[in-house]
C-alpha cells in the first residue's frame, strides 16, 4: 500500500466528535449498533394506520419517539412531525456529544446541513375542510368550499408542508446559527450535506457542523407512493416481505424511518476544544446518471461517484477495506450497484468487505448515509462488520465478499459509503480511523 | 483574496415571469417600473381575502420536453424555459466533458391540485380512517401526480434535458432556496467540484392550495386599490407579500474555462453567505441578526467590505415584518453609509416567487449591473419611518454599479446573499 501520510485533505482533516442516531433499532447511535450486531431486524408490522389494502404491510419504524419525552411542547409538536422529532433528538444528540453546549462555540460558527425526505403536505389536515363542504347529497360543494370550508384548515398547515422547516426549529432548539442549507429527498441528499459540510470547514466558514439526514415518516400516502411507483416489495398475497441487498430473490425495497446526524469539525479544533475523535471523512464524490425507466442511476454513473470519492480522498480502491452499499433490493438499482462495485474494485475484488444496512434498518432515503457513516464509525473502532441480513442467496454475478455470514472481525481502516436516489443522483464517502 | 482561487463567471441566464417570457422582456418591463400582478382568473377565488397573484401567461410555457413530457409539471416547465434560455446563450451543450457540468436548483415539488382533494376526500371517513383499498383500486394517487411532487425532479429533469451528469443538488428552504442554490453551486465551481453548473429555482404555488396555505397564516396582501398597486415594499401601507409563481436559471462557469470556449461573460458571482435566525419559526429575527450575519459572510467571502457595494437588491416582499426588518439589518452592515446606498425590489413588480425569486433577482440584478440601471421600487408612496432608505422609489434610475447584493431570506429563518459583480479582468 502507498503511503497516505500526506496531501492536503490529511494535513488538517474533517472529523467526526458527535454522533447521534435514530432507527427503527434504537433511539440511540449505540442501540442501533447493537442490533445490527446481533442480527436484529428492525422490520415489523406497520403500526399507526390500516395497512389493509397496502400490498406491503411492513416497514422499519421508529416506535416510541414521543415529543414529551423530548420536552417538545404541544402547540410545538403540532407543527412537528416524526420527522421533526428524529431530527430533533439526533441533532441534539452530537451537539452534546461534540460538546457545544455552553457557548463553547460562538453560534454563527455552528453550521447546520440536512438532506429532508419527502415532507408532504398531511391530506388529514386538507381533507375536513372538503368533509366540511359537503352539500345534503354527499357531493362537494365548491361554493362552501371556498366561502368557508377552507377555514377549517389547520392555519400553520404550511408550516407542515415546508421542508426546510425542521432544520429551523432545530436550529432554534439548539441556537445555531451559522452557514445551513436543507437538500431534498433522496438518500445522495444526505451524503450532499456531509459533503457541504466538508467544504464549509475547509474554507473556514464554521467551527463545526451538524450534518445528516431524516427519512420521511411512514404514512398511508407514503407507502402509496412508494408502492405505486413500484419500489415496494410486496412479498406476496400476505404482503410479508423482506429487503433483500443484492439478493437473488429480491423483490424490491422495504421503507424504514431513522435519521442520523453528525458533529464534524476539523481536527485542529478538535484538539483545540479536546474533544474526542476516532473517525475522519476524507472524501467525497458525486455524479448523475439515470436509467431510461428513471428508477435508478445508471452503473456508469455509480461507478463515477465512487471515483470521484476516491480521488478526493487520494485513495486507490485497494485501500478501501470496507464498502457499505446502498445495496436497497431494488432489481436494477442493485444490478447496475453490483457492476460498479466491479468495475471499481476490479483488481483487489477479494479483499474488500461488502455490507447493507437495508435488510435490517429498511430504506432510510435521505437518512441513510449519515445512518451508515456513524455505523462505520463502530466498525473502524470495534473491528467487525456486522451480517447483511436478509441477503442470502445472494445474486449469482455477485463477485465480492457481501457478508452474509457475519459478523466478521477484521481491522478495517478505510470504509466507502454508497448511496442513491432513484432519479439518477449517486453519490459515495469516505472514512477512515484517524491515526 | 487568494490569487489562486478560482473565479466564478455567470455565462448563460434565464428567466420566465409575470412580467416577461425571458429575461430580455421582464428587465424592459420592469424598467417602465411596470406590474405583473393581476386578478387571479385560473381558479374560482372568490371568498378568499387575496384574490391576487403575478401568473405566467400560459403561452409563454407551452414547449415540447420530448420523452420528458409525462414528468412535465408546471414548475418543471417553468424552470425548462429558463434553463434553455440560459443554456442557449451559454452556449453549454458545446462543452465536451458533461461529467464536470452539475445543476443545482432550489425547488419544492407543486401542490395537490383540487381535484385531487376533491377526489380523495371520497376514500377519507374524516376521523383517521381511509380506503386505502378503495383509493388503489380507483388509481387514486398515481405515480405520476407523486413525481410531481418530488423536489428533487426538477433537477433530475435538466440533468436529462441537458446531459449535464456532474453534482445534482435540490435545495429546499423556502424563500432562500434560489439563492442558496446558486450559493452553492458557486462554491462547488469554486473549489474545483465542477467547470459549470446551471443553477436557479422555480415555483408554481399558484393554485389553490398554495394560495390557500399563505391566506391562513395571513402572510399575504389582502387590502389593495388595484392588484397592481397590492405589492409594495418599503411603503407605510404595505400589508403583506404577493403571490408569483416563475423559474431562473443561471449558467455559471469557471471563468479560464468560459474564456477557453469564448462563452459570453455576463457578470462574476463574487461572494456567497448564509446563516439561521436561530428565532421563531414564524417571525424573523427583530433586529435582523441572520440577515446580517448572511450579508456580512458573503461580503467577507468576496473579501469585500461594505465600502465597495454600490447597490442591494432588497428581498424586500411587502410585509411590515420583513421590510422594516431587513431595513435595520442593511444600516446594521453598512452604517452611515446605509442611507447613500440604492435599494430596491423586484418583488414591487411582479411578486413573491419564492424557490425562484433567488434566481430571478440575481439575473436582474446581473442585467442591471450591465446596462447600468438600477429597477426601482414600485408603488412607494407613503414614506414608512421605519424604512428610511433610498428605495429607489417608482422610477428606474441610469447610474453606473459595479458590485450589489441580492438577499434571499426564507420562511422559518434561513438567509441567503449573493455578491454580484461587473467582470472586471
Amino acid at each position: 500500500m502507498s503511503d497516505k501520510g500526506a496531501g492536503p485533505v490529511r494535513d488538517n482533516p474533517v472529523v467526526i466528535t458527535g454522533i447521534g442516531a435514530v432507527t427503527a433499532l434504537g433511539h440511540t447511535a449505540a442501540e442501533t449498533w447493537n442490533g445490527l450486531l446481533s442480527g436484529k431486524d428492525g422490520v415489523q408490522p406497520i403500526e399507526g394506520f390500516d395497512v389493509l389494502g397496502f400490498g406491503c404491510k411492513v416497514a422499519a419504524q421508529v416506535r416510541g419517539l414521543d415529543p414529551e419525552a423530548l420536552g417538545i411542547h404541544t402547540k410545538s409538536a403540532r407543527i412537528m412531525d416524526a420527522h421533526s422529532f428524529m431530527l430533533m433528538k439526533c441533532a441534539r444528540d452530537a451537539f452534546t456529544k461534540a460538546r457545544l453546549g455552553g457557548s463553547s462555540v460562538a453560534e454563527d460558527q455552528i453550521g447546520f446541513f440536512v438532506g429532508m425526505g419527502m415532507v408532504d403536505y398531511k391530506i388529514e389536515d386538507l381533507v375536513p375542510a372538503v368533509v366540511a363542504s359537503k352539500g345534503q347529497d354527499g357531493v362537494l360543494d365548491l361554493e362552501a368550499f371556498y366561502f368557508k370550508g377552507y377555514e377549517e384548515i389547520y392555519p400553520l398547515i404550511i408550516l407542515l408542508m415546508l421542508n426546510n422547516v425542521s432544520l429551523c426549529q432545530a436550529a432554534i432548539d439548539l441556537k445555531i446559527r451559522g452557514e445551513n442549507a436543507v437538500f431534498s429527498p433522496h438518500a445522495d441528499s444526505g451524503a450532499r450535506a456531509i459533503a457541504e459540510s466538508l467544504k464549509t470547514l475547509a474554507e473556514g466558514k464554521a467551527k463545526v457542523v451538524l450534518a445528516g439526514g431524516v427519512s420521511e415518516k411512514i404514512s398511508p400516502f407514503g407507502l402509496a407512493r412508494a408502492h405505486l411507483e413500484g419500489d415496494l416489495n410486496t412479498g406476496g398475497y400476505d404482503g410479508v416481505a423482506v429487503c433483500r441487498p443484492f439478493g437473488a430473490q429480491r423483490k424490491g425495497t422495504i421503507l424504514g424511518e431513522g435519521c442520523g446526524i453528525l458533529a464534524l469539525e476539523l481536527r485542529a479544533s478538535a484538539d483545540e476544544r479536546r474533544v474526542p475523535y476516532t473517525t475522519m471523512i476524507t472524501g467525497c464524490g458525486d455524479a448523475f446518471g439515470c436509467e431510461e425507466s428513471f428508477s435508478a442511476p445508471t452503473c456508469q454513473a455509480i461507478a463515477q461517484a465512487m471515483r470521484a470519492a476516491l480521488e478526493s480522498a487520494e485513495l486507490s480502491s485497494s485501500d478501501i477495506d470496507v464498502l457499505i452499499a446502498q445495496g436497497d433490493g431494488n432489481r436494477v438499482g442493485d444490478k447496475n450497484e453490483i457492476s460498479a462495485i466491479h468495475e471499481i474494485f476490479g483488481n483487489c475484488l477479494d479483499r474488500v468487505l461488502v455490507f447493507s444496512s437495508k435488510g435490517a434498518l429498511g430504506h432510510l432515503l435521505a437518512a441513510a448515509p449519515a445512518v451508515d457513516v456513524i455505523m462505520s464509525v463502530s466498525m473502524l473502532t470495534e473491528g467487525v462488520v456486522p451480517t447483511t441480513l436478509h441477503a442470502a442467496p445472494v445474486d449469482e454475478s455477485v463477485k465480492f465478499h457481501l457478508v452474509t455470514d457475519g459478523p466478521v472481525r477484521t481491522s478495517p481502516k478505510r470504509l466507502m459509503v454508497n448511496c442513491r436516489s432513484d432519479s439518477g443522483q449517486c453519490a459515495s464517502l469516505i472514512v477512515e480511523t484517524v491515526r | 483574496m487568494s490569487p489562486l482561487r478560482r473565479r466564478v463567471v455567470i455565462t448563460g441566464y434565464g428567466m420566465v415571469t409575470p412580467l416577461g417570457r425571458n429575461t430580455q422582456a421582464t428587465f424592459q418591463r420592469a424598467c417602465q417600473g411596470e406590474s405583473g400582478i393581476d386578478y387571479i382568473r385560473s381558479f374560482d377565488t372568490s371568498g378568499l381575502p387575496c384574490r391576487i397573484g403575478g401568473k405566467v401567461d400560459d403561452s409563454w410555457i407551452e414547449i415540447n420536453v420530448g420523452k420528458l413530457e409525462k414528468f412535465a409539471s408546471r414548475g418543471l416547465k417553468l424552470m425548462m424555459v429558463a434553463a434553455r434560455e440560459a443554456v442557449e446563450q451559454s452556449r453549454l451543450d458545446e462543452v465536451p466533458n458533461r461529467e464536470e457540468i452539475g445543476v443545482s436548483l432550489g425547488c419544492h415539488g407543486d401542490n395537490p391540485p383540487m381535484e385531487e382533494l376533491t377526489f380523495l376526500h371520497r376514500f377519507y371517513d374524516g376521523n383517521g380512517k381511509w380506503d386505502v383499498q378503495g383509493l388503489l383500486r380507483e388509481g387514486g394517487y398515481s405515480y405520476l401526480q407523486f413525481f410531481r411532487r418530488k423536489p428533487d425532479v426538477a433537477a433530475a429533469m435538466l440533468s436529462a434535458a441537458f446531459d449535464c451528469r456532474g453534482s445534482n443538488l435540490s435545495i429546499v428552504s423556502a424563500c432562500a432556496a434560489g439563492a442558496q442554490a446558486i450559493g452553492e453551486a458557486f462554491h462547488l465551481i469554486r473549489e474545483g467540484g465542477a467547470v459549470a453548473m446551471i443553477a436557479g429555482g422555480c415555483e408554481a404555488t399558484l393554485d389553490f392550495v398554495g394560495l390557500v396555505g399563505f391566506v391562513l397564516i395571513k402572510a399575504l396582501a389582502e387590502r389593495y386599490a388595484a392588484p397592481q398597486k397590492a405589492s409594495r415594499p418599503f411603503d407605510r401601507r404595505r400589508c403583506g407579500f404577493v403571490l408569483s409563481e416563475g423559474a431562473g436559471a443561471l449558467v455559471l462557469e469557471e471563468l479560464q474555462h468560459a474564456r477557453s470556449r469564448g462563452a459570453p461573460i455576463l457578470g462574476e458571482i463574487l461572494g456567497y453567505g448564509d446563516s439561521a435566525d436561530a428565532y421563531r419559526i414564524t417571525d424573523t429575527h427583530p433586529k435582523g441578526e441572520g440577515a446580517i450575519l448572511a450579508m456580512k459572510k458573503a461580503l467577507d467571502d468576496g473579501s469585500l467590505a461594505p465600502a465597495d457595494v454600490d447597490y442591494i437588491n432588497a428581498h424586500g416582499t411587502s410585509t411590515l415584518q420583513n421590510d422594516a426588518v431587513e431595513t435595520l439589518a442593511i444600516k446594521e452592515v453598512f452604517g452611515q453609509r446605509a442611507k447613500t446606498i440604492p435599494v430596491s425590489s423586484n418583488k414591487s413588480m411582479f411578486g413573491h416567487t419564492i424557490a425562484a425569486a433567488g434566481a430571478i433577482e440575481c439575473i436582474l440584478t446581473l442585467a442591471g449591473i450591465q446596462r447600468s440601471i438600477i429597477l426601482p421600487t414600485i408603488n412607494y408612496e407613503f414614506p414608512d419611518p421605519k424604512c428610511d432608505l433610498d428605495y429607489v422609489p417608482n422610477v428606474a434610475r441610469h447610474q453606473e454599479h459595479r458590485v450589489a447584493l441580492s438577499n434571499s431570506f426564507g420562511f422559518g429563518g434561513q438567509n441567503g446573499c449573493l455578491c454580484l459583480g461587473k467582470f472586471i479582468d
